[in-house]
């Protein structure tokens, strides 16, 4: 009979006000562990879409060619490939050549984002290339092939098969041409990008900024995102002082999606802390009316020599066996609507077109959840804590009884 | 050498603007033993006195010992702990704790004051018998007759074995057959183990029983009788 016994037994007095606040703690925990993991999911899809088409999770650049995108600040590969590639937890390294040109058919012209790539690599790693067939895609690193977006296609009065020029200015200013001929269409959903996408083989593409070993980017695709420091520190020391070279995480490279992905998550927080503010409110009303009910009993427990730290005591254990109970209750909730969201998801195909467009990349419109254990457990024991401290006023109100005011109290 | 006493105690309670005096310069010597009832009408001021004594309250003037102890000066925790090894206390309405058991309530006490588990599963089977309570144990106070419930708030005021038990109309929710019966084990009590009880009660069947007959009116002595019972 010490005071956890005698704290939860005092919670199951008013059986069914425990009941209706532990459901609401453990709803809320619940909501707010399912729709978290909800959001990391469909972020960490946005993420992975967007490295793979993108910048990849580390990306190399010269200078600052992540926010300036000046052609000039091209840089030789020189091996840097294959050594990245070596590296333990790299997926894949993809060299890529920006060049911002005037693409011309017999009709039209248009200013296109001339993309030069490895095809082969790419091949198996970027989502714009997954969805076409493999007779369309390019061959070689140095061919004359072009996939071409869609409504530039349109724009220029194309057709599979057509020749067109693209022209763009070279290292010394003077403007270059190269011929290419379309082979396949890309259909990204994302309007920029279908609009202006010309990509072709690396090798060609560099021949117009200079050697064709020259790049602008070395996407580097990693086996998991969660090796993204180790590996930035592996790759600064491999690059060294080389040309001014240093690898930058994708939230710095593709800044546009991460502050889509910061502001979309502020949002969320906002409706996170009207559920805190649930819990903290429930806690109090249910430790607040129970002291208020038991006045006249504190007070018959202090005369008989309780001291006022052992009545704090009391009632802090109750909000803690309150905040067990939900925490527990709650997290059995998340998972189970996690597990749910993550294998039934949500799908807005219904309310959406089927490809949508966050932040610069393609959005899934099957939402799906993804697991955030680390997050699950910090929210579990946030309730707990706050249920704790929701518990302070309640259980300082019960210290300061004066024991003789209280047995007068009916 | 008194066990109580209390020396031109007052106790002034402000009400609005206005003072009332609760209990006005009072002395009273109760010696260890004294089977004794402060008697009087409603607002003579016999549970201001009790509670006073009991540690519950504080006087406006004057001094209160018990035991020996002057706890004027204690802070909170130190009157707390004098109240769990020296006073006993039995209320009007037993005031039982509702989700413990019999038992539970009765080694109450005993709890606070850090005693074993055993040893007050042992104290509290002696002490339900002799209260002629044994077999209520696991009951909660719910399921008990208000004169068991008085018998079991009786087992909690002697378990730690106090100095002095204070009782506040103890009987005032009984019929006067279970009272009695009541009124008899406290005075067994009180000759054979040597507990001091000190009531406070109008009801005469309480002063019939008692030693020792304090009577107050409007917070002043008005007559301290001994009589036979």
């Amino acid at each position: 009979m010490e005071t956890i016994t005698l704290a939860w037994r005092n919670i199951w007095r008013s059986r069914r006000r425990t009941i209706i606040t532990l459901i609401a703690i453990s709803f809320s925990l619940m909501l707010v562990q399912g729709f978290h993991n909800l959001a990391f999911g469909v972020y960490a899809q946005m993420i992975d879409s967007g490295v793979r088409s993108g910048s990849g999770h580390i990306a190399v650049y010269r200078g600052d060619y992540a926010t300036s995108r000046d052609d000039r600040l091209s840089w030789e590969l020189a091996g840097l490939k294959e050594k990245v590639t070596t590296l333990d937890g790299v997926r894949a390294a993809l060299p890529r050549v920006y060049l911002l040109g005037l693409a011309q058919s017999s009709r039209e012209s248009r200013g296109i984002l001339l993309t030069g790539i490895d095809p082969v690599a790419e091949n198996d790693i970027n989502p714009l290339l997954k969805k076409i067939d493999a007779p369309e895609l390019i061959r070689s690193l140095n061919g004359r092939d072009a996939l071409v977006g869609n409504r530039l296609l349109t724009e220029l009065k194309l057709k599979i098969g057509n020749k067109f020029v693209v022209t763009a200015q070279g290292p010394g200013k003077e403007l270059v041409s190269e011929l290419f001929r379309i082979r396949g269409v890309v259909k990204s959903g994302i309007r920029e990008v279908d609009n202006s996408l010309v990509m072709v083989g690396r090798e060609r593409a560099a021949r117009l900024i200079g050697g064709p070993d020259s790049v602008h980017e070395l996407a580097v695709i990693l086996e998991h995102p969660d090796l993204e420091d180790k590996l930035t520190g592996e790759i600064t020391s491999l690059l060294g002082n080389r040309e001014n070279l240093s690898a930058v995480s994708w939230e710095v490279a593709m800044a546009n999606l991460a502050n889509a992905i910061k502001l979309d998550y502020a949002s969320q927080k906002f409706i996170f802390l009207i559920i805190v503010l649930i819990v903290t409110i429930g806690v109090v009303n249910t430790l607040l009316m129970s002291v208020m009910e038991r006045i006249r009993e504190f007070g018959v427990i202090l005369a008989v020599g309780a001291t006022p730290g052992r009545l704090r005591r009391m009632v802090i254990t109750e909000a803690f066996l309150i905040g067990v109970i939900s925490m527990l209750l709650g997290n059995l909730l998340g998972i189970l609507l996690t597990w749910y969201l993550a294998d039934v998801g949500i799908d807005l195909r219904r309310f959406v077109p089927e490809t949508m467009e966050f932040g610069g990349v393609v959005f899934d419109p099957v939402m799906r959840a993804a697991w955030d254990f680390s997050y699950m457990i910090k929210m579990s024991l946030y309730v707990l804590v706050l249920s704790v401290i929701a518990s302070l006023y309640p259980a300082a109100k019960a210290a300061r009884i004066l024991p003789a005011e209280a047995m007068r109290h009916f | 050498m008194s066990l109580i006493a209390l020396r031109n105690m007052t106790k002034i309670y402000p009400s609005g603007n206005q003072h009332i005096t609760a209990v006005d310069e009072l002395n009273l010597f109760i010696k260890a033993g004294e089977f004794a009832v402060l008697a009087g009408p409603s607002g003579s001021g016999k549970t201001t006195v009790l509670n006073i004594i009991g540690a519950l309250d504080r006087p406006t003037e004057g001094a209160v010992a018990v035991d020996q102890c002057d706890y004027s000066e204690m802070s909170k925790k130190e009157l707390a702990d004098f109240r769990l090894r020296r006073i006993g206390f039995i209320f009007q309405s037993y005031n039982l704790i509702p989700v413990l058991t019999a038992a539970e309530n009765a080694e109450f006490t005993l709890m606070l004051q850090g005693v074993p588990a055993e040893e007050r599963r042992k104290r509290i089977e002696a002490i339900f018998a002799e209260l002629g309570i044994d077999g209520l144990e696991n009951r909660r106070p719910g399921d008990l007759s208000g004169g068991q419930q008085q018998r079991v708030a009786i087992a909690r005021a002697i378990a730690p074995e106090p100095a002095v038990i204070l009782a506040d109309e103890p009987t005032a929710n009984l019929d006067s057959h279970t009272a009695e019966d009541l009124l008899d084990l406290m005075r067994k009590l009180n000759r054979e183990k040597g507990v001091t009880f000190l009531f406070s009660s109008h009801d005469q069947l309480v002063i019939s029983h008692a030693q020792r007959v304090v009577h107050l009116r409007d917070g002043r002595l008005e007559s301290d009788t001994r009589q036979d019972a």
